[in-house]
């Protein structure tokens, strides 16, 4: 960078954003681990105390999806700053699914007694949840030292993830019982909402790739 | 209420809001033919270089847009291809420029007739103290055309937008025109010679915002039938009209205390304004350093 | 706020108006103003004196008998004596100066101007052209006489209206010169451009834009010169303008005349402002008032063809 650079203004509202972003991916991280919480124990306040903090993640996504707008009206951003605004609009949108992911496994806390029943399945419930939450948070570390490395992980495929859906499915088809059913439509929904964690979290990588090479091969960024 | 939906299978989320042509990036890098090939080029003042070792191919049918801060040499560029530099007694030009395989400044190449084939259109607005219609006219008066040029003068009026303004008074002096008029009429009067290419150095700097958006409308229009070469201060206006960017910047000469201007980077301009390679056009697209 | 008085609102807009009206009379600036009035006053002044006292003096020959005058010849009775070859010698005078001087006058500016480059040769040709207007005109009748009147005398006659008028057109050859080439330089550069940008070679760029824009500054500056030229007595009387024993009979427009002894409205002017008797004072005074009806008419004429020009641009 030049001794003097120009737009020290703008310079510094790009920083904060990427801040603010990384703000509101630590909200959802919080959420995150309620989820993990109240998958092991059902515990509903904790419950409520997850559905208020989404309501706040929400209003921090409205807030930062403005401020993009206006600093793309305001300052007609181009090359890097371009890229960088275009991908914290799109970051915003694959963190807001992530809370809202989340969510939905809180919400299924009133069942928590019928997914608890089944151990086989309860465990790789269990296991999921650790690893998605495990892939959210690398996500979150490259997002704020902005590694190239470490986005670039993020991309390579999870076998892990993989194997436990397989394994799940399989556990859940050979359920028997007269709770069967009802255990089996709770798991599967808990188990679908985990996966897509993690899935959400390779595009998050997949984003930030694009906004440090420019390589727009990054941009459609397709989960293997 | 945000307003991405919730329940997306993963693969759609994806490409929902990409609207990216594909065809962009899969377009060749070199296309059509080269109307100018600068190979090593170098302008001197006197002594003093005012550009160097620039090489670059500007290509038909594109407009081709000079960008970078000012004293970096690119309005001396621009006038290296219609020989205008001749008429500043000390300037001197080492290198090659090949107008269609021709080397421009060979010793058998007229100048003259080098610029009835690459017109200019100038920073200010510079008719001639005639009527409109003698404005236009003059130039194909003077290649020798002969009788009535009123049909030149209206297709050339035509191509550059300003007929419907000025039909009932074409013998009415150009001195009284608007100053987007004025310019207007200029690219008019360097239409009329029929030239292959037309070099344009900074033709909207002395204009106001409606004006300008006149004359960058017509450039998108004409740039099918000619070749544009232009000098522009105004980024965004480099964003929107050209095809090709070339971005220059000055080197300061440390035992001279001159600056000498340098080619940094020349490419489709989507590359330039979206992933440059070199850290010095980012800086100046950008706006970080100017 | 600008205004730091610690006043209520009320009086505020007092201060302020008293700031905005006040700071007293600009006595100076008065006083600047008067002074160039003077100068102004003074300088017409001193023309309409000289306008009045030759018109009055001269009064009685304009009016009497203008006729005579303006047809008559020299003779030593005031009473008959005329200035019509003074009218003729001045004529011809002024026909060589335009018809010699202009063109290459304005030739050489346009060369100097626009041709040469500028390296120390033509600077060095510049800064004589300047020295050359402000020598004085005695040295050019020096000039005249050794070269028109001794060696050329074979073509020019000798004394004569040619060497005459030679001789004075090269004494204004330096300022219209200088004056066309200021009124070349003052030429736009952005209509050279664009007159070379559809095409155009350096001739046709000279001649369809740079001249008819200069028109009006080359003009004045030629009849400046010819002003001048008109008025000069002292270099025509080294080359030989008479007064007395001319040719009587030739008309205005006889070329065969011109290598001939001639004579000249100033020197006319002299001769009779030194004679002793006190008649040709009306004579003198009369002469001066026709040739400055002529200058007058020159420079209007001049006025016009400029203004033409003018509306060109």
């Amino acid at each position: 960078m030049p001794a003097h650079p120009l737009r020290a203004g703008f310079s510094a509202e790009l920083e904060q954003l990427r801040l603010q972003v990384e703000l509101m991916a630590v909200r959802v991280d919080q959420n995150l681990e309620r989820m993990r919480e109240v998958l092991s124990s059902g515990d509903s306040s904790l419950a409520d105390r997850a559905l208020n903090a989404d309501d706040d993640i929400d209003d921090m996504n409205v807030s930062l999806t403005e401020r993009c707008y206006d600093l793309l009206r305001r300052e007609a951003p181009v090359a890097s700053d371009l890229r960088f605004v275009v991908s914290v609009l799109r970051v915003l949108g694959e963190l807001e699914r992530v809370g809202d992911l989340a969510l939905r496994v809180v919400k299924l806390a009133p069942h928590h007694a019928a997914m608890a029943s089944n151990p086989p399945t309860y465990d790789i419930l269990a296991a999921m949840a650790d690893e998605s939450v495990e892939r959210y948070r690398s996500a979150l570390r490259a997002w704020a030292t902005m590694d190239l490395a470490a986005a670039t992980d993020l991309a390579t495929v999870s076998r892990s993830m993989d194997l436990f859906y397989e394994r799940l499915m399989f556990e859940l088809l050979r359920l028997e019982g007269p709770d069967a059913v009802r255990i089996a439509i709770v798991t599967f929904a808990a188990g679908r909402s985990l996966e897509r964690i993690g899935d959400h979290a390779a595009i998050i990588g997949a984003r930030l790739r694009y906004l440090i090479t420019g390589d727009p091969n990054h941009l459609v960024a397709e989960v293997q | 209420m945000p307003e991405t939906k919730t329940t997306q299978d993963v693969t759609e989320t994806v490409d929902e809001s990409v609207d990216l042509t594909p065809t962009v990036r899969d377009r060749p890098q070199d296309t059509g033919p080269a109307v100018f090939d600068v190979t090593d080029l170098s302008v001197y003042y006197g002594a003093f270089r005012a550009v160097r070792n620039v090489d670059m191919k500007v290509r038909e049918h594109e407009v081709t847009a000079f960008i970078g801060p000012s004293g970096c040499g690119k309005t001396t560029m621009l006038r290296c291809f219609n020989r205008m530099n001749d008429l500043i007694d000390i300037a001197r030009v080492e290198g090659l420029i090949t107008y269609h395989g021709v080397d421009l400044y060979d010793q058998a190449v007229n100048p003259v007739e080098v610029r009835r084939r690459i017109g200019m259109v100038f920073q200010k607005p510079n008719p001639f103290p005639k009527s409109i219609f003698d404005n236009v006219a003059y130039g194909p008066r003077i290649a020798g055309a002969k009788g009535d040029m009123s049909e030149i003068v209206e297709r050339s009026l035509q191509r550059a937008a300003l007929w419907d303004e000025v039909k009932d008074r074409l013998r009415a002096s150009a001195m009284g025109l608007s100053g987007g008029q004025q310019q207007r009429l200029c690219i008019a009067r360097a239409i009329a010679c029929d030239p292959e290419v037309i070099l344009m150095d900074e033709p909207c700097s002395a204009l106001d915002p409606i004006a300008t958006g006149r004359i960058e409308d017509l450039m998108n229009e004409i740039k099918s039938d000619y070749t544009i070469v232009i000098v522009t201060h105004n980024m965004q206006q480099a964003a929107r009209i050209s095809d090709r960017c070339a971005f220059f910047t000055a080197e300061v000469n440390e035992t001279s205390d001159t600056r000498t201007g340098v080619l940094v980077e020349y490419d489709r301009t989507e590359t330039i304004f979206s992933n440059p390679a070199d850290a010095r056009t980012e800086n100046y697209v950008t706006g970080r350093f100017g | 706020m600008a205004i730091t008085a610690p006043l209520s609102t009320g009086t505020a807009a007092e201060v302020v108006r008293r700031r905005l009206e006040g700071g007293g009379p600009d006595v100076s600036g008065w006083m600047f103003r008067l002074s160039l009035l003077g100068a102004l006053s003074f300088s017409i002044l001193v023309l309409g004196i000289l306008l009045v006292d030759v018109f009055t003096g001269g009064w009685s020959v304009l009016s009497s008998r203008l006729g005579d005058f303006l047809s008559g010849t020299l003779r030593s009775q005031a009473a008959d004596a005329g200035i019509f070859q003074g009218l003729r010698g001045s004529f011809w005078i002024g026909v060589f100066v335009v018809v010699l001087a202009f063109p290459l006058g304005v030739g050489a500016a346009v060369y100097l101007e626009e041709y040469a480059s500028d390296n120390r040769l033509t600077r060095f040709i510049n800064i004589n052209i300047r020295n050359l207007a402000g020598v004085p005109s005695i040295v050019y009748g020096i000039l005249g006489l050794a070269i028109f009147v001794k060696s050329l005398g074979d073509f020019t006659g000798g004394r004569s209206v040619i060497a005459g008028g030679v001789t004075l057109a090269i004494l204004s050859l330096p300022i219209i010169i200088i004056t066309s080439a200021e009124a070349i330089r003052a030429v736009p550069n952005g209509l050279r451009e664009a007159g070379f940008g559809v095409g155009s070679t350096r001739w046709e760029v000279i001649r369809h834009h740079v001249l008819p824009y200069a028109a009006p500054g080359i003009l004045t500056g030629s009849v400046l010169s010819l002003a001048r030229a008109l008025g000069e007595a002292a270099p025509l009387i080294l080359v030989g303008a008479v007064t007395g024993r001319l040719g009587s009979s030739e008309g205005l427009f006889d070329v065969g005349a011109l290598d001939e002894r001639f004579t000249a409205m100033p020197n006319i002017i002299t001769f009779w402002a030194g004679l002793p008797d006190p008649d040709f004072r009306a004579l003198t005074a009369a002469a001066i008032a026709v040739m400055l009806v002529f200058v007058v008419l020159a420079n209007s004429g001049a006025i016009l063809l400029r203004n033409h020009f003018d509306k060109k641009r």
